[in-house]
């Protein structure tokens, strides 16, 4: 296979720094790796198995995307185009993040083709040691670039599909509704802590922006410890609330919770607090100047 | 005297990709070339370590073969004497004499370094960087003199400095660049410009250029991110509005929060109004950070008259102008740290620190 | 209304409308405080709305200088109402620690004035 390949091979590289390209040996190597690519692939494929990796696809899946990814490799190892690769790295990442891969597997399933490569290119030039030298001078560094860009875009790609998540998920956990003109309600389930508490008010704040909202009703029903600290969260809340102009009632503070919030020196006369959610709709009405009576009589205390 | 708030887990980065995922590479390049196996486990961790420290000061697609060039040269360190190398690093810029008595050769070859350093400046470079290091002149006094202004000459002493470090290793290490490419990329490198270091394609360059491939290291280790800085006088009531509008570019050019950026500016506002009321004059320097992730640190400092009572001044309620007392305990809270130290008679320096969160 | 382009003050009715332009620094902000403060009396203004949108920061002394005038405003007879504090500045003012509790506030211009009828309808007269 390798009889007559042998370029003039002068005495090159004897600064050590070897200035690649100039001689031509990329589209040599990359006519070598299509001229072989269906054994080449086969070989990689193994590898990837044998290694453990990708072990979510199928086999059919697997032959699709060792031979896209392929193509694509020698492709950019041919172009050197950085649009490229960063082109075919994002479009790799999108397609197998969705299916659970890690960041050490895509890793490693670029590194191995790129092995599996270089020990073609090994077997190919093993017999002219300065070509050899080289051609993997050539190739080192680009599949070496290929390798990184891969991972890096990946990382990336799958620290933005994570923070899409927790985006959506915060959005769903602090919900600001709009029950009628004017009026927000915030409903709080769960744990309250300063940032969560922090996200919160920031959401509110420009909730009541867009909304236009004058008064917002808070009801922590679902808030299950309600102690100091978020008391101290509320007030804040409200304050900044009232700087915006909105009236905030809370809803869903009992009694006895208020009356021990007050023993230890919270300060709750600025708060309006009401006992449910049902009182707090009512007040915020009568507030926003609309009549609380009904034609039925089922009105609330 | 120190106080400081809560910090934040550092568990996310600006921009650094997870260098983790770089160690399947590195072990495979240092155990290509090592037979024992402790002894691999030992480069790939120093390898690591140092990827690591510069993985804030390079552009994330350079990581790799930053990896690469490190794991190749911690293996052959290993090998070599390095001790000569080594007490080079640390000294590549200082101007100022050795410190240490003992090493009178190695001083006067520093020296030497230096000087020869020096002659491969440009003339105005040169008297710029003397005037100031040495003259101790201000980039205010010297901006006036060659009819610039004071950030450009900051900007061009930076430059100036990390020049002079590429061409002091080049005189130490007794090497001529092999490639017309090396000067730049090397230089882009020493002052840390990573837009620079993109451009000029400094990655690719590290793998194919033994020379710069060695000279990097140092550089990346000493070469700090200075244009990241901003440094701000505050002399009067107008350097409050300055300051705080400084520190909200840069929180905004960081993609910090809309809220967390108003948050910055508020604390910056309170901590150069401090300085304006009690110190007459002094500085607000808003620093880009990189470490353990994204975020911006804030200094405020002053040669005022010192406050006799840190820990009471960061109570709320304490105040000795007209305000509303917020100064200090406000801006701490505004901040995730946030830590004074003041000396009576000497002047206070304010540290505040805000991590990008995950918000 | 030394520098126009900072801040004005303009009379609607019984009423002041004063809007700041731009971040002021301490020493703008004294000047906005007495200029208002004197047109108040000038004026006999029954209501005065600050607006505060263009704001991007209310610190320590912005906040208090803005109390001191409502209080002035008070002792002349006058309401306060301030409008226009933007999401982040209301965060970053509780965040402070800044005590907002005797201000009167509202959402934007419109709010306010229609505050300072509320207000002035139900006291009709104040006054020291
Ligand atoms: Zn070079």
């Amino acid at each position: 296979m390798s009889r007559n390949e042998n370029p003039t091979v002068t005495a090159a590289a004897s600064d050590g720094t070897g200035h690649l390209d100039q001689d031509g040996l990329l589209p040599q190597l990359v006519a070598h790796l299509r001229e072989h690519r269906t054994r080449l692939r086969q070989e990689w494929a193994r590898r990837i198995q044998e290694a453990h990796l990708l072990q979510a696809m199928t086999s059919q899946e697997m032959t699709a995307e060792t031979t896209l990814v392929y193509d694509n490799y020698v492709e950019v190892l041919e172009t050197g185009s950085v649009e490229a690769l960063q082109h075919y790295a994002r479009d790799l990442s999108e397609r197998i993040i969705p299916r659970g891969v890690e960041t050490n597997e895509v890793v490693g399933i670029v590194l191995l083709l790129r092995d599996v490569l270089a020990r073609s290119l090994f077997e190919k030039y093993q017999r002219d040691f300065s070509l050899l030298n080289r051609v993997l001078d050539a190739y080192e560094p680009a599949a070496n670039r290929i390798a990184n860009t891969v991972a890096v875009s990946f990382v990336e790609e799958r620290e933005r599909v994570i923070r899409q998540q927790q985006d959506s998920i915060r959005e769903l956990s602090t919900p600001v509704l709009p029950v009628r003109e004017r009026l927000l309600i915030l409903p709080i389930i769960g744990v309250l802590d300063r940032e969560r508490a922090r996200q919160l008010t920031v959401q509110l704040l420009s909730g009541i922006r867009t909304h236009r909202a004058k008064v917002v009703v808070v009801d922590i029903t679902g808030v299950p410890d309600v102690d100091e600290s978020v008391a101290n969260h509320l007030v804040r809340t409200v304050d900044a609330s009232r700087l915006m102009g909105a009236s905030v009632i809370i809803t869903g503070l009992s009694p006895e919770i208020a009356q021990t919030l007050v023993t230890i020196g919270v300060d709750l006369s600025k708060m309006n607090t009401i006992g449910d959610l049902q009182g707090g709709l009512e007040e915020a009405e009568r507030l926003l100047g609309y009549s609380v009576a009904r034609d039925d009589g089922v009105g609330g205390p | 005297m120190a106080a400081v708030g809560p910090v934040g887990s550092p568990d996310q980065s600006c921009a650094s990709p997870d260098v983790a995922a770089l160690i399947p590479l590195v072990r495979r390049i240092v155990a290509a070339r090592v037979p024992d196996r402790a002894t691999v486990d030992d480069l790939v961790q120093e390898t690591l370590t140092r990827v690591l420290a510069a993985a804030g000061r390079v552009e994330p697609g350079m990581l790799e073969p930053y990896a690469i060039v490190t794991a190749r040269n911690v293996v052959a360190s290993m090998w070599r004497d390095q001790d000569r190398h080594r007490r080079h690093q640390h000294r590549v810029v200082d101007l100022r004499p050795p410190p240490a008595p003992d090493e009178d050769v190695l001083a006067g070859e520093d020296r030497a370094a230096v000087a020869e350093a020096l002659t491969r400046l440009s003339e105005r470079e040169r008297t710029t960087l003397l005037a100031h290091e040495v003259e101790g002149r201000d980039t205010r006094s010297l901006a006036v003199e060659l009819g610039s202004t004071a950030g450009a000459v900051a900007a061009q002493l930076n430059r100036t400095r990390a020049r002079l470090r590429v061409e002091y290793l080049l005189v130490s290490e007794r090497v001529e660049p092999p490639t017309e490419r090396c000067r730049p990329v090397l230089l882009a490198i020493s002052s840390g410009e990573r837009r620079r270091q993109r451009e000029v394609d400094a990655a690719r360059h590290l793998l194919e250029c033994e020379v710069c491939a060695r000279l990097s290291e140092p550089l990346m280790e000493r070469g700090r991110a200075r244009d990241d800085a901003v440094r701000v006088p505050v002399r009067g009531d107008a350097d409050i509005v300055a300051a705080r509008q400084a520190a909200r570019e840069l929180a905004t050019r960081l993609r910090f929060s809309p809220t967390d950026i108003t948050l910055i500016a508020t604390a910056v506002s309170e901590m150069a109004r401090n300085i304006v009321r009690f110190a007459d004059s002094g500085e607000v320097v808003v620093t880009e950070l990189e470490e353990p992730r994204c975020g911006i640190s804030i200094v405020a400092r002053d040669a005022g008259p010192g406050i006799p009572d840190v820990e009471r001044a960061l109570q709320d309620g304490y105040s000795t102008y007209q305000g509303l007392g917020l100064g200090l305990p406000g801006a701490r809270r505004l901040m995730d740290e946030f830590a004074v130290v003041s000396e009576t008679g000497r002047g206070t320096t304010v540290t505040m620190t805000k991590w990008r969160g995950e918000a | 209304m030394t520098s126009p382009r900072l801040f004005s003050i303009l009379r609607q009715g019984l009423h002041l409308i004063a809007s700041v332009h731009t971040a002021l620094d301490d020493s703008q902000l004294v000047r906005f405080q007495a200029d208002l403060v004197e047109r108040i009396g000038a004026d006999r203004a029954r209501g005065v709305v600050i607006d505060v949108a263009a704001l991007d920061v209310l610190d320590s002394f912005g906040s208090r200088t803005l109390r001191d005038i409502a209080e002035m405003a008070r002792l002349r007879g006058a309401v306060t109402v301030i409008v226009g504090i933007q999401p982040d500045v209301a965060f970053a003012m509780v965040e402070l620690g800044m005590d907002t509790g005797s201000v009167v506030t509202a959402l934007d211009l419109e709010e306010g004035l229609a505050e300072l009828d509320r207000c002035l309808a139900a006291s009709p007269l104040p006054g020291p």
